[in-house]
């Protein structure tokens, strides 16, 4: 019997901390049964070797450099499948919070005044990898989580549909049997921000911070009420509206 | 006054401390059961799984979440599947489990979650579970959203197998089933009092008049309020500040709408069919192939979701499925109250008849 070509899988990233690759890595029970079915070709973390002809491409990070649009536009035209991997990548993450001042304050702040006269550390609004090329699926969060990743993979390599999440993070924190945060006199983003995360953050003690984006349709002016109500100031809301989500409420 | 010999006195305050009557009845019931129970965890009670004795504690206020999840779980395998090797088994995870603190509007929730997974298609998964399970009940004070004194389920007589009354000094015990008087009688309790019983009576008098919440109509009346509420503007309203954030489906006792969905391992082979919750206030519940959504605005889904309880399974089953436990508007962040909600519209029928 001829022996099928197995899909190539490339892993690319941009402007991140590279976390998201980590979680990948971290799947050590899944990976033996993975690599049987997929080729890697490209995966900065983890191996040296470099291709430009693979199926499947997953992109971490956001896009702050020139030379960044060029090199997502390449992996567009190179691959039948992108998936936004990760925060960064998906609604533009952290990043974006310097999006908030001029590039120019931004450069002076990070890498001190001489920086502004060096080609070296050119810089453009972050953006979100969408804003740039199309993309087919996401994996949101900051970190993925490691149960979308293998849902995404094993439905991309059975050719069905993922499994989306469009609930918000109070569905999974009810099912996790949390007690409410604002119940614990704290405040959270998480009945407008996208689950699929088993509210990990609260389950442990702290509060939905947002990094898996807003859920389809959110009602965000509602939230907004409800955080005022809790003792939030607009400004305060704002702030905590932005932290994953300055791409997303403002377009930049 | 009540038949005295219902009842029968386990001493004890409402923790399970040492040689409390209370932590008699939770060791005899960890030897041949899984125990859960009322436990304060954050400054607030949950239900939780219980190790050892000293940890129930029963508290007369309800819990955000109810106690579905012991015999509805948020996530449970259905089946598992290889097939490569051409194999399919379904699974039933169930084990003899006891469940401590349960109050009346929560055992009266089980009574009408055990009439919805035996019909039609009986849920094997479900009605395993529940045949494994031993409910003791508790007694409550009303909190600011409690209302089950307006649906008539204020009170138990039966759907429970030991219920605990708490009087001042202990418990005055009622059993409801063989099983929950077998363990009773275990516990070689003398009968209660007549100064005992009367305590009783004067608390439930206390808390029949201590309910702030309420319906302005009676149970059997409701199902024609929503029918013709339709056209009322106040879904709308409360559908315009709704985050459709499904609290009110997942802490409602009787909500038990569920997705299912298959997980591949990474072999590709092998798989689980799982059921995890679901919620008609979800954006996403109602939509179908295609695109096509049956109700795509928040309004439309609060209506729907008010309707299941007060309407469209009365109809079904005879009675409402609303308990009045009071946990949706709990736990509402945009304070949508299910009893303002549906005084509102009773006060719009009363304005439309002739």
């Amino acid at each position: 019997m001829e022996k099928k070509e197995l899909p190539r899988l490339a892993f690319f990233s941009f402007t991140c901390c590279e976390g998201c690759q980590l979680v990948v890595l971290s799947c050590e029970d899944e990976l033996p049964d993975i690599l049987s079915l997929v080729k890697i070709v490209n995966f900065r973390e983890a191996m040296d070797q470099k291709s430009d002809v693979y199926d499947i491409a997953f992109v971490e990070g956001s896009i702050t450099k020139a030379e960044e649009v060029r090199k997502l536009k390449k992996i567009r035209k190179n691959a039948r499948v992108v998936v936004a991997l990760g925060a960064c990548s998906s609604t533009g993450g952290l990043n974006c919070l310097k999006n908030r001042w001029p590039m120019e304050e931004v450069k002076k702040e990070v890498y001190g005044k001489d920086a502004l006269r060096s080609e070296l550390f050119a810089t453009l609004p972050t953006r979100a990898i969408d804003e740039i090329i199309q993309v087919d699926y996401y994996l949101h969060g900051c970190p993925i989580s490691k149960k979308e990743f293998l849902n995404l993979t094993t439905s991309l390599l059975l050719g069905k549909r993922p499994d989306t999440t469009n609930h918000p993070v109070c569905v999974d924190c009810k099912m996790a049997g949390n007690t409410c945060v604002f119940e614990k006199d704290m405040t959270c983003v998480g009945p407008i921000t996208r689950a699929g995360c088993d509210a990990i953050c609260v389950t442990y003690g702290a509060i939905c911070w947002g990094c898996r984006g807003l859920v389809d349709n959110p009602n965000t002016d509602a939230h907004a009420e409800t955080l005022k109500r809790h003792g939030l100031t607009a400004d305060a809301v704002m702030r905590k509206f932005s932290l994953y989500g300055t791409c997303k409420t403002r377009k930049c | 006054m009540k038949n005295i010999e219902f009842f029968r006195y386990l001493p004890g305050a409402a923790k399970a401390k040492s040689a409390s009557g209370l932590k008699k009845l939770v060791n005899t019931l960890l030897k041949e059961h899984r125990v859960y129970g009322t436990v304060k965890r954050d400054g607030f009670p949950v239900y939780a799984e219980i190790a050892d004795a000293s940890e129930l504690e029963l508290f007369s206020t309800p819990t955000h979440l109810s106690a579905k999840q012991f015999l509805f779980p948020p996530r449970e395998t259905l089946l598992r599947y290889d097939i490569r090797r051409h194999l399919h088994e379904a699974v039933i995870e169930s084990e003899r489990q006891a469940i401590i603190g349960l109050h009346p509007c929560d055992i009266h929730a089980i009574a009408l979650m055990d009439e919805v997974w035996a019909y039609g298609r009986p849920d094997a998964n479900y009605l395993s579970r529940r045949e494994k399970t031993l409910i003791v009940g508790a007694d409550c004070m009303p909190d600011e959203y409690c209302f089950c004194k307006s649906l008539g389920t204020m009170n138990v007589n039966d759907g429970f197998d030991i219920f605990l009354h708490k009087i001042k000094k202990g418990f005055l015990v009622r059993t409801a089933s063989d099983k929950g008087e077998e363990i009773i009688a275990g516990l070689k309790l003398r009968e209660a009092k007549p100064y005992e019983v009367k305590e009783l009576e004067e608390r439930e008098r206390l808390r029949e008049a201590s309910f702030k919440a309420r319906l302005d109509a009676l149970p059997k009346d409701l199902p024609e309020v929503f029918a013709s509420s339709n056209e009322s503007t106040v879904w709308e309203r409360i559908g315009s500040i709704c985050t459709g954030c499904g609290s009110c489906n997942t802490v409602c006792p009787t909500c038990y709408c569920f997705d299912i969905k298959d997980e591949v391992k990474a072999s590709l082979s092998e798989g689980e069919r799982v059921r995890v919750w679901d919620g008609c206030t979800l954006e996403d519940f109602a939509k179908v192939a295609g695109g096509h959504d049956f109700r795509k605005t928040r309004a439309e889904r609060l209506r729907h979701r008010f309707n299941r309880k007060f309407r469209y399974l009365t109809d079904r089953f005879g009675m409402p499925f609303c308990v009045g436990c009071g946990r949706c508007s709990r736990a509402c962040l945009v304070k949508i109250n299910i009893t303002e909600v549906t005084n509102e519209l009773i006060r719009e029928s009363n304005k439309r008849r002739p």
